[in-house]
């Protein structure tokens, strides 16, 4: 068997995601269809209004919030497979070499849908759970209706089995064309890597004459995989641009919406976060034992392996908190341009503060345990894996 | 002076604890070329991550210069490793996405060595400076991984079957690297083979049988590369 339920397990970081984008859409689309029910029983025309004003919110939150948790989820696990048919190229090669075809062992695959799966169940029952409340706070002043929770088989459909079935086919597909690749690129190191990257070095070499062995593998980290810069961009991007519009959310618009925002600016970053750190700090193990070996100290090894991000990182948060100040910007501009009244937007020096000085504080405490994680790769087992 | 006394090590937790090294004990000399013989399986491998610090022993002590490696912290051990020892291993372990130059330079950098491309030209691969480990034939990746040793510049050089992936010519020249660079700087060798034949380059020879040392000889003539069998 080449890929088990504990890989599947350690997809967990997409059945959070997962999870999340079902909760979100279920409790606004279920809300939805059951507010439609009551629809008849409206008379006046001010609660009408009120009425499709609901409708309209919960269907850009559910468009927004659960596409954006979806399509990171559908990214992330696509980048998932990529990376687990990279570092266990070696096994699916011999499998291969040994005349296995290649749809074989790409079958094997679909059992990444089961992480999806359990994802999704947990969001939808747990937007069960929440849905009462979520019911009351949105009729909180009982100008609508008493509105009843309803279960809705399609929605079930939709957000649990549908998924399932969309990822387990997309993970047999992706590693189907994966394993399209010549036996001999599977069974050795990095041949693309060399073939790809063996030209351009050349006229750089001059340039780089006195640095370090660290501060090349630093850079080289860093290039060789890009998906991951842009993903930890993305997460202290979500973390910085989430949290700052969650704080002026509060004064602008509800509470709860605010939670929420940040809620989904959390998940979103630390599971990117985690899943790209994990990725690197696993497809460097062998370097970092052979360094080991040699006598490099944990801190240097961290330091060429993990320290190029911290920059990257902090780009991120830039970014976002121009996004976040921009968005809400036009957003106030256009949403209360008719409405007098209105509450005033500025740039929110202290969220932002608290927002770094947030992000610094756990970026560091991450950081560090993975130190710790790598301080544990045993170097004799990563030996006897070579 | 490296000194061995009573090494034990276990493998495998409590019902299947397997007694791996049985009170291994050895002295080596500074400068020495000492060569471990055995059968597979009998324990030469773990031997010798005992002895470089790369293992802990689970009784008996390491010690070099009366410095006691086995009770020292993983940080210190690393630190030791650092300033003492390079390694070449069977499976070479180069660095996969590091092309020979970056290799060579991991070693070089420890022991501040700017002067590494020599020693790259040395073992005939001043020419393919910029390949990466896949695009090389194993003796070539063998002769990268000398080259990251002894850029290195170690006190001691453990070499775990060095050859024991090459053909005859290549273990040759390879061999043949290593002691040149030995007359030179005057490192201690402590490496393990399958071949009895270069033992006979050696002036110790440690033969191990089922985690036990069975006998130890010194030769009085050490024969070079080209003058063993193979
Ligand atoms: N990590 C490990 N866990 C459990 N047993 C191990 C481990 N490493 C080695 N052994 C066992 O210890 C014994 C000695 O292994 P070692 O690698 O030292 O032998 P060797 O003399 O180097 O053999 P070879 O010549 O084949 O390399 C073997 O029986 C092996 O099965
Ligand atoms: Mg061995």
């Amino acid at each position: 068997m080449v890929v088990g339920i504990k890989d599947a397990a350690k997809l967990f970081v997409i059945s959070i995601m997962v999870c999340c984008a079902v909760l979100v859409c279920t409790m606004f689309l279920n809300f939805n269809m059951d507010i439609a029910a009551i629809k008849d029983e409206i008379t006046s025309e001010t609660v009408m209004i009120f009425y499709n004003a609901q409708v309209s919110v919960a269907k850009v939150v559910s468009a927004v919030s659960g596409g954006c948790l979806l399509i990171t989820s559908i990214i992330m696990l696509i980048f998932y497979i990529k990376h687990y048919v990279d570092i266990h190229k070696k096994e699916l090669g011999i499998l291969k070499a040994l005349g296995y075809s290649n749809l074989k062992i790409a079958k094997n695959f679909w059992i990444f849908g089961i992480s999806v799966f359990i994802g999704a169940v947990i969001g939808f029952c747990m937007a069960f759970i929440i849905m009462p409340l979520f019911y009351e706070i949105q009729n909180e002043d009982k100008i609508l209706p008493e509105i009843s929770i309803n279960f809705h088989m399609e929605l079930f459909g939709y957000f649990v089995i549908v998924p399932t079935f969309v990822f387990a086919l997309l993970s047999i597909m992706f590693a189907y064309f994966r394993l399209k690749e010549p036996v001999l690129f599977l069974l050795k190191d990095n041949l693309q890597v060399a073939a790809k990257s063996g030209k351009h070095k050349k006229d750089k070499e001059s340039k780089e004459k006195d640095c370090l062995f660290t501060d090349d593998l630093k850079s080289s980290t860093l290039k060789s995989r890009k998906t991951l810069t842009f993903f930890i961009i993305f997460a202290s991007f979500c973390f910085s641009s989430m949290t700052q519009m969650s704080f002026s959310m509060t004064d602008l618009s509800s509470e709860m919406f605010a939670v929420m925002i940040i809620l989904i600016g959390l998940v979103l970053a630390f599971t990117t976060l985690f899943l790209a750190i994990t990725t690197v700090v696993n497809s460097n193990t062998k370097t970092i034992a052979m360094m080991r070996v040699f006598g490099y100290s944990q801190k240097e090894c961290c330091h060429a392996i993990l320290g190029g991000y911290r920059f990257i990182s902090y780009i991120g948060f830039v970014i976002g908190t121009i996004y976040q100040y921009v968005l809400l910007r036009i957003a106030v501009d256009i949403i209360f341009k008719d409405i007098s009244n209105v509450p005033e937007y500025k740039f929110d020096v202290p969220a932002m503060f608290i927002s770094l000085i947030s992000f610094i504080v756990i970026y560091e405490i991450i950081m560090y345990c993975y130190s710790e994680r790598i301080k544990k790769i045993s170097i004799k087992e990563v030996m006897l894996e070579y | 002076m490296i000194e061995a006394k009573e090494i034990e090590k276990y493998y495998g937790s409590k019902e299947s604890r397997f007694k791996v090294l049985k009170g291994v004990s050895l002295k080596i000399e500074d400068g020495d070329f000492a060569v471990i013989l055995g059968a597979s399986g009998s324990g030469k491998s773990t031997f010798l991550n005992v002895l470089s610090g790369l293992e802990y022993a689970d009784k008996g002590t390491v010690s070099y210069d009366g410095m006691d490696i086995t009770k020292i912290s993983d940080d210190k051990l690393t630190e030791f490793r650092r300033e003492n020892i390079a390694f070449i291993f069977q499976q070479y372990y180069l660095l996969p996405n590091m092309n020979v130059d970056k290799n060579v330079k991991m070693g070089a950098d420890l022991a501040g060595n700017k002067d590494y491309k020599s020693i790259i030209a040395a073992v005939g691969l001043g020419e393919k400076l910029n390949k990466y480990p896949s695009e090389l034939s194993g003796g070539e990746q063998q002769r990268v991984s000398v080259a990251r040793a002894l850029a290195k510049k170690p006190k001691v050089l453990f070499l775990d079957e060095p050859t024991g992936a090459l053909d005859e010519q290549t273990g040759r020249q390879v061999l043949d690297y290593i002691c040149r660079l030995k007359k030179e700087h005057g490192f201690t060798i402590i490496m393990v083979t399958h071949n009895q034949n270069i033992a006979e380059m050696a002036n110790t020879v440690i033969k191990m049988n089922s985690g036990k040392i069975s006998e130890v000889y010194i030769n009085n003539i050490q024969k070079n590369v080209y003058e063993i069998g193979w």
